[in-house]
């Protein structure tokens, strides 16, 4: 086996101008079998970042997003008194009451109107979401007509930057400070005070509830409890879950998509694979009837080959890995039809992905190979060597 | 035209290798023109929308609707000849999956100002007849299987509409006469859902007609101006930007689409390019055969070069053929939210066109190592 793999790596090399192409041809499919994906993971795990193990999101029954849901205003001390629900120091329900509603603000790449979320909060917001972090400003003081701004929204609508004054909802509010929430949706929302953004929309309940449970493990009894509570017309689900939900939609859309296309372009660069192949063969008619006549089995010879086309599409899918990898990071935004507004997220290219498109390229070199591998094998050697 | 033959023997020369490249060519013409049907159908909205149409929405965003009141004051404005409102209903047939574009509209003002919706006279009647009724777009129709006379149930998607599930009976399958209209959706009487709902007299969006495009900025002007510092400010726009902002919502789908053609493009001059140089290196000594006998090395370019030009040209054609058959609304449902596509015209030509470039560039540095091939040693060369 030795002997015959390093011949083929050889023969490889020689005839470098064909195999870079063949290769070329690989690495195209592969990069974009990767950005496609890329898209759909950085979505899904910019969602998914928003939702925190230990907290649970509460909305009215049937609602599938908080865009249609409905949380009475009778319901809020109700749910605060449960016992699942976590304190704060100062003895207070971690609870924090949501209204989110979406207004309409100029993107700065081509200054159409997107729908931007604006998220009113209650007080213990930001102790239910603790991965929120400022890097400009401050939070935003209760009572004040203050907002604060994730920082993708910052960058990606016009008039979001720390210190201007924004109009909506009848209104003039003024951004105090810019805040990452590690890459979650949270990060392209508008945050002010739950209770001065009712007047302002007009609204007179919330839309959602989201509670800290003392313990993630009191889950199951924090539903029971709501559930069982016939003054409430509420569903929670752990956070988690509900945001998984969510990125569902999109992030099918997307794979099934990028598959589709991928499968189609695949088929293209394995045709362009088994001409290399079958040339390859051809060339060395000669050589392989040497090959038998020392001793190599058919099965070595079809192996060599195979190995040799698969050796082949590995390398060019480590250079479609490479042409993809510098979009990872970069942020792109697109709307999430669950809640009708507009989220940014980045580009995502994990291991995985890397390793699955490599593995895709090899198996289009297996493909590509396998019959010209096997055409090798059975070239009868007398007339292999007669050969010029 | 008197080497044809020879160009033709040389393709078939390997016909396993001409087909292979043949395919691969085939598939991203293939691609390429069913990326672009697609991006035209999401586009279609915006090109082919009416300048005399003017579209007006709560500033704040479309989500939140204004009272009846906007729409006697719009009228009122000098310039706009005839309105009508729609809204956005949301209502959600069966589950998310199989769900649909549902909107209330006021029903014989928006048939007058969108003459786009084409229902023959006796649907038309009996549209406007029924408080329950319904019309549905063919595409939609064709997708869910509806027919005239059906009854169909939608399920309250935004709670200001009530609880209560909504029963419409279909009286009429509309068909679009432009871009401007899609037949994907589902239009039923407003005051049908104003009936049941939380707050009464809302309006999602009114659509002016106006007299002449030529009048839209200052028509618009005004009618914001009207509502400005009330409590439901507006925002007026021409149509095309209504629709515009539907595609943008997308997220950067030109540039998307754009990336992965290019991408197509390329895989495709490395297996096209590919084939053709392992076609003229096996050729060598035939090659410089004829040099000796007194060809041209012009002669031997062109020859390479048409050969590469023909096998991709081919190619191209069935990419083109497979796109028309299989990228039409009769194989490919688009449900929801993306608007139907099908290959037109202009993207044939395109994809033609592409081939006929991946041909001739392909062929370009094969055809000439072979013109300029020395003959001497070509001759000397065993292969």
């Amino acid at each position: 086996m030795g002997l015959v793999s390093a011949y083929n790596l050889r023969s490889m090399i020689v005839r470098k101008a064909t195999a870079a192409m063949t290769a070329g041809g690989i690495a195209m499919v592969v990069a974009v079998f990767v950005m496609t994906l890329a898209i759909a993971q950085g979505f899904r795990a910019t969602l998914v970042a928003s939702g925190s193990p230990g907290n649970a999101i509460v909305l009215r029954k049937g609602a599938t997003s908080e865009t249609v849901s409905a949380v009475l205003r009778t319901d809020v001390p109700i749910l605060e008194s449960l016992p699942q629900v976590a304190r704060g120091a100062d003895g207070r329900a971690l609870a924090s009451p949501e209204l989110v509603v979406i207004i309409s603000l100029p993107r700065v790449t081509d200054n159409q109107p997107a729908n931007v979320p604006v998220r009113g909060v209650g007080l213990k917001a930001f102790d239910l979401r603790d991965r929120l972090t400022f890097v400009e400003g401050r939070r935003f003081a209760p009572g004040t007509r203050e907002i604060n701004v994730g920082r993708l929204a910052t960058g990606r609508f016009k008039g979001l930057s720390l210190g201007s004054d924004v109009r909506f909802g009848g209104n003039t509010w003024k951004v105090v400070g810019v805040f990452t929430a590690d890459d979650a949706a949270f990060e392209s929302e508008v945050w002010g005070d739950v209770d001065l953004m009712q007047p302002a929309f007009q609204r007179s309940d919330y839309q959602s509830m989201t509670v800290k449970l003392a313990d993630p493990s009191m889950f199951d009894s924090f539903k029971a409890a709501v559930e069982g509570d016939p003054r409430l017309m509420l569903v929670p689900q752990r956070e988690q879950d509900y945001y998984a939900e969510q990125s569902r939609p999109v992030t099918t859309l997307i794979s099934v998509f990028g598959t589709f296309v991928t499968l189609i372009l695949s088929i293209g660069a394995m045709a362009g694979a088994m001409n290399t192949m079958y040339a390859a063969v051809a060339y060395r008619t000669r050589e392989i009837g040497t090959l038998r006549a020392l001793g190599f089995g058919r099965l070595r010879i079809v192996s060599a080959f195979l190995a040799e086309s698969i050796v082949l599409a590995f390398f060019g899918g480590l250079a479609g890995c490479i042409l993809a990898l510098p979009v990872h990071g970069l942020s792109t935004g697109t709307t999430n039809f669950s809640s009708f507004s507009e989220v940014a997220f980045k580009f995502r290219i994990t291991p995985p992905l890397l390793v699955g498109g490599v593995i895709f390229a090899m198996a289009m070199g297996a493909v590509g190979g396998l019959l010209p591998a096997i055409r090798a094998a059975r070239i009868p050697v007398a007339r292999a060597l007669r050969e010029i | 035209m008197k080497y044809l033959t020879l160009v033709l023997k040389s393709a078939l020369r390997s016909k396993r290798r001409t087909a292979l490249t043949i395919i691969s060519v085939a598939l991203a013409v293939f691609l390429f023109a069913s990326l672009r049907a697609v991006l035209d159908g999401f586009n279609a909205g915006a090109e082919a929308s009416s300048s005399t149409r003017i579209v007006t929405i709560r500033s704040t965003s479309l989500i939140f609707s204004m009272p009846t009141s906007h729409a006697e004051t719009i009228r009122a404005v000098p310039g706009v000849r005839d309105l009508t409102w729609a809204n956005w209903f949301g209502g959600i047939y069966k589950d998310q999956q199989h769900s649909f574009a549902n909107f209330a509209i006021e029903p014989e003002s928006y048939l007058r100002v969108y003459p786009e919706i084409l229902l023959t006279p006796d649907e038309r009647q009996a549209f406007l007849a029924d408080r329950t009724g319904c019309i549905v777009g063919d595409g939609l129709a064709r997708t869910n299987g509806f027919r005239v006379g059906d009854k169909v149930t939608l399920k309250v998607g935004i709670p200001t509409y009530g609880t209560q599930d909504y029963d419409f009976t279909i009286r009429g399958i509309y068909r679009a006469g432009s871009g401007a209209v899609d037949n994907q959706s589902m239009m039923f009487h407003w005051k049908y859902a104003d009936e049941r709902s939380v707050v009464k007299g809302q309006l999602g969006w009114i659509v002016a007609q106006i007299a002449s495009p030529e009048q839209e900025p200052q028509i618009a002007g005004t009618i914001d101006e009207k509502f400005a510092n009330s409590p439901y400010e507006t925002k007026t726009d021409t149509e095309k930007q209504f629709a515009s902002s539907f595609v943008s919502m997308f997220g950067n789908l030109n540039l998307l689409l754009g990336s992965i053609a290019i991408a197509v493009v390329i895989a495709t001059l490395f297996v096209a390019g590919n084939t053709m140089a392992m076609s003229v290196r096996e050729r060598t000594t035939e090659i410089a055969v004829m040099r000796t006998l007194g060809f041209p090395g012009g002669t031997i370019f062109g020859l390479i070069a048409v050969e590469a030009l023909l096998m991709s040209i081919v190619g191209g054609a069935v990419g083109v053929v497979l796109a028309r058959v299989v990228v039409n609304p009769h194989v490919i449902p688009s449900g929801g939210f993306i608007p139907e596509v099908s290959v037109n015209d202009l993207n044939v030509a395109i994809g033609l066109a592409l081939s006929a470039f991946i041909g001739i560039v392909a062929g370009l540095i094969p055809a000439t190592l072979a013109s300029r091939l020395k003959i001497v040693d070509a001759l000397r060369r065993v292969a």
